[in-house]
């Protein structure tokens, strides 16, 4: 319970610390406009290119863009502990850092998922997507889990933050790999095999193919093995998370290196 | 000054390794993603179109991004107040970050093109070459003057970069740097129309595909210089409003 009570209200208080931009005016334009601008460009690119309809493109983006949130917010949630000078009291803590960082990806897969969903009800608006109202609560479930599996990517990406100097670079890298590997914007059968391959074990490719699914009518039952799938590529990232932050952490000790950048 | 300048910055930007592998990595990743896109479609033949709209993207990138962190960045370092402070008008002082910026973007299109070429065979025949180099050189230094409009009023802004995020994708859309404007809504038009980067992606267009090249050249230098005007009175009135407020590191 105690360990609970560490993840939710820690990574809650740490969520609230990390958004030093509290303007509503500028949390809107940063993680719903410009998301949606991301989701009419594909989808108008698609139209025009006819590589796809638009549920393809609309409902593929709309879980993508929960990226956002999560990748740059796993890295800040790492990285900005160490830019500021507070990691090594955050690593200092008597408690579980395994729990204390793992907590933290919590409120970022929450605020993922929000930018998914209004993402995809705008998008789905302006463009004309009728989706099936009985296909909304399965929608939601593979928001949710490819928020959450993204989130613990980026706090895998966080963890790096603890071992190389500039961890931006690999968060924008992979923030613009995923909407190439993930098969959201080209179609999986217009990809090399390496990429599909890699696809296969990064967050959000399976997400979105399950709510294509759903989004197509097709039930859970079409879309349930592609959510199992997206719910242990995430485990996957949060097992690969704690290992790396146990062993920088070790390493930072040894070598003193903590507070370097 | 202007050229010692942006001689400085374009050194500085290119000696940072965030700069150079975003400026290099992910336009080849957007031009990548366009190729396979352009080829599922069946539109082979637009493949060089394809790598110069993902490289002008990767500029544009560039600019918005260096020209919200310009200024952001001066002040994190608590530089800020002693370039405002310089015996010059402030738009000396900041035009050549801001065009430091698009030509650190060249990178951006010069990586695209070499891609396409390398990996995917894209053979780079230019309708006209000529006007393709100058359609190129007056698009960087227009985006720097479009940049310098924006940096004017991120001055007052504490989390300019916040901004810039919002601002990559409708540019890029807008501005039928990959997606054809004709596809888009009726609305896009008017503002697509003053944007520099509408003109400047047209330019780059119809020297590579072959078309008027120098109408749409003209236009985006046209606009640009009205950016320059623009931002110099803008940065000139936000600068004394900043001072007056004693707000210019902390706004």
């Amino acid at each position: 319970m105690k360990t609970l009570r560490l993840m939710t209200v820690g990574g809650v208080i740490a969520y609230r610390a990390l958004f030093n931009w509290t303007r509503p005016a500028i949390f809107v334009g940063t993680l719903l406009v410009g998301p949606l601008f991301q989701l009419l460009f594909f989808a108008y690119l698609g139209r025009q290119l006819q590589v796809a309809d638009d549920r393809f493109y609309i409902v593929g983006n709309a879980v993508l863009t929960a990226t956002l949130a999560c990748v740059f917010g796993g890295t800040l949630a790492v990285g900005n502990e160490r830019r500021y000078g507070t990691l090594g009291h955050v690593l200092l803590s008597p408690r579980s850092r395994t729990a204390v960082f793992l907590g933290r990806a919590l409120p970022y897969a929450g605020n993922g998922l929000l930018i998914a969903v209004v993402t995809l009800s705008v998008g789905a608006t302006l463009l004309g997507l009728r989706i099936p109202v009985a296909a909304v609560p399965g929608i939601l479930l593979a928001m949710a889990v490819g928020s959450l599996a993204c989130a613990f990517f980026g706090l895998t990406l966080g963890a790096l933050g603890l071992r190389f100097r500039d961890v931006w670079v690999i968060s924008n890298v992979a923030v613009a790999l995923l909407l190439l590997l993930t098969g959201v914007n080209v179609p999986s059968a217009s990809l090399p095999g390496w990429m599909v391959s890699i696809g296969q074990f990064l967050p959000i490719t399976h997400a979105a193919a399950a709510a294509r699914e759903l989004a197509a009518g097709h039930g859970m039952a079409a879309a349930a093995p592609a959510l199992g799938r997206e719910a242990l590529v995430g485990l996957g990232y949060a097992i690969l998370a704690a290992v790396l932050l146990k062993v920088f952490e070790t390493e930072s000790r040894r070598t003193a290196s903590l507070e370097t950048l | 000054m202007l050229a010692l300048g942006t001689l400085a910055h374009v050194k500085q930007m290119s000696r940072s390794p965030f700069e150079v592998t975003i400026a290099l990595v992910v336009p080849i990743v957007q031009a990548t993603l366009a190729v396979y896109l352009f080829r599922a479609g069946a539109e082979q033949h637009r493949l060089l179109e394809a790598a110069v709209g993902a490289g002008l993207m990767g500029v544009w990138s560039s600019v918005l991004f260096g020209s919200g962190g310009a200024i952001q960045n001066q002040r994190w370092q608590g530089t800020l107040e002693m370039i405002m402070l310089a015996p010059r008008p402030p738009v000396l002082v900041i035009l050549p970050i801001t065009v430091a910026t698009g030509l650190t973007g060249t990178y951006a299109l010069l990586a695209t093109l070499a891609w396409g070429r390398i990996l995917y065979g894209i053979r780079l025949d230019f309708v006209h070459p000529f006007a393709f180099v100058v359609a190129a050189v007056v698009c960087i230094v227009a985006l720097g003057m479009f940049g310098l409009l924006l940096a004017s009023t991120f001055v007052l802004m504490r989390n300019a970069n916040a901004l810039t995020n919002t601002l990559e994708y409708p540019i890029w859309l807008v501005s039928g740097m990959l997606v054809p404007m004709t596809v888009l809504p009726a609305w896009t038009g008017p503002i697509a129309a003053v944007l520099p980067t509408t003109w400047g992606a047209r330019a780059l267009r119809e020297a590579t595909t072959g078309g008027p090249v120098w109408p749409a050249v003209g236009v985006c230098l046209g606009i640009s210089l009205i950016c320059l005007a623009l931002g110099s009175v803008a940065l000139t009135y936000v600068e004394r409003r900043a001072r007056a407020a004693a707000t210019l590191a902390l706004a």
